[in-house]
């Protein structure tokens, strides 16, 4: 920044005044010396004027990513969830929730002290059931790893794997005939797919995986990527989710089919 | 997170890469709550914590830092929908940002977009106060010069 001609301020502006004044970091007295400064140095007062508008741009240039959804797995409600951590203060988590302004989920509420629910673990797990679902059921070859006939290999090696003992209902009183299945990937780990179609070749797939609970909750329809819905619910720590590419209501008469056997057989 | 997320991402370009680094601040900050001293303001100690992450985790080389490869640019800046004459502005600035070191890069993020004061900067970055001054000035100058130089109707040019 250039000295200005000749003219000594009994206590001269720099340059971090400019920047501060900029940032509206200065006292009122200062911010009356730096004003006026300014009116006497024109170099001075259009730097702080170009600075000013730098500053203003790049705010508004980067608005665009500040207003982009959060994403749910860098919502710290839902991480918090995930992580099931009790010894921390509820209250202190929610503070982050509120001070970033986040919860991009919404109709999140506190309630009181109450423990969290796992409000958001079922559209998490129809979230990953549709993914797996979309995938290989697309699949006309190989859309399953070990097929009908090797039915308990799989049950055994999915019950194993997920550490909880399942089997793949039989829904062939439904028109689904079972097809087969495989081991499919979480964020939670391991999850157990069971395939079935019908004479109309509709696939429809359950899907078995523990969660971090031990609670029951019950079932709910989750919308999910694209025209595919899902149909979760927790039994006893155990989630369990049924997909497919049909119209809600049945997709709900389905679930509730491979809940009353689930159950029957629990 | 949001304003997490705008920093991360200015700071690393990849959004992926971005929110992985939210995602590990976000961990970390799980983690500490309990350790948090009550009167520390919350956004500039989640700033503090994803800092310290990025300088352990990615200035490191695990992942190149946006200031060099030019080529990626183009496609960051692609990725945002400003409206009219202003894009260009913007991506010229945007363009800009990146090219900055990126130590006068986060100076001039936290104090210009994210409204953090002087010393919450220079606490988040573990530098002196002086310091955040002579990296906001020059960050201040060259993202300037840069913007000026680009081919775009012409401001008035003051030296």
């Amino acid at each position: 920044m250039s000295a200005p001609n000749g003219v000594a301020p009994a206590d001269p502006v720099s340059e971090a005044d400019l920047h501060a004044y900029i940032d509206g970091a200065l006292d009122d007295a200062r911010r009356a010396e730096v004003d006026r400064h300014l009116s006497e140095h024109a170099s001075d007062a259009a730097t702080v004027a170009a600075y000013a508008a730098q500053r203003d741009a790049l705010r508004a240039a980067l608005a665009e990513r500040a207003a982009a959804p959060v994403p749910a797995r860098l919502n710290p409600h839902v991480m918090r969830q995930q992580r099931n951590v009790h010894r921390m203060g509820w209250a202190a988590a929610a503070g982050i929730v509120l001070a970033l302004g986040a919860g991009g989920t919404g109709g999140w509420v506190l309630r009181g002290q109450a423990p969290p629910q796992a409000a958001n673990t079922i559209s998490i797990m129809v979230q990953e059931a549709v993914a797996n679902h979309v995938v290989y059921t697309a699949d006309k070859r190989r859309p399953t790893e070990l097929g009908a006939e090797q039915r308990d290999d799989l049950a055994r090696w999915v019950s194993n794997r997920i550490q909880t003992p399942v089997e793949p209902p039989d829904l062939s009183d439904f028109g689904y005939h079972y097809i087969g299945g495989r081991l499919a990937a979480t964020s939670h780990g391991p999850a157990g797919m069971f395939m079935y179609q019908n004479d109309k070749n509709v696939r429809m797939t359950v899907f078995v995986r523990p969660t971090h609970s031990t609670g029951d909750k019950a079932m709910e329809l989750v919308g999910g990527a694209g025209q595919i819905d899902g149909c979760a619910w927790i039994e006893k720590g155990v989630g369990y989710t049924v997909v497919a590419p049909v119209p809600p209501e049945e997709l709900r008469k389905l679930a509730q089919q491979v809940h009353r056997i689930v159950d029957h057989r629990a | 997170v949001p304003a997490l997320r705008r920093y991360a991402w200015s700071l690393l370009r990849s959004p992926d890469d971005a929110d992985d680094l939210v995602h590990d601040c976000l961990v970390r900050a799980l983690d500490k709550l309990g350790t948090r001293h009550e009167d520390a303001d919350i956004r500039a100690w989640l700033f503090t914590i994803m800092h310290n992450l990025f300088v352990s985790q990615y200035r490191r080389g695990k992942t190149r830092p946006a200031a060099e490869s030019l080529d990626e640019t183009h496609e960051s800046a692609g990725s945002l929908r400003p409206s009219q004459e202003d894009g260009l502005h913007w991506r010229d600035l945007l363009r800009g940002l990146e090219r900055l070191p990126e130590e006068q890069r986060s100076v001039v993020l936290l104090v210009s977009v994210e409204d953090l004061s002087y010393a919450e900067t220079a606490a988040v970055l573990g530098v002196p106060i002086g310091t955040v001054m002579s990296r906001l000035a020059r960050g201040r100058e060259k993202l300037r010069q840069y913007t000026d130089a680009e081919p775009r109707p012409p401001l008035r040019r003051i030296k």
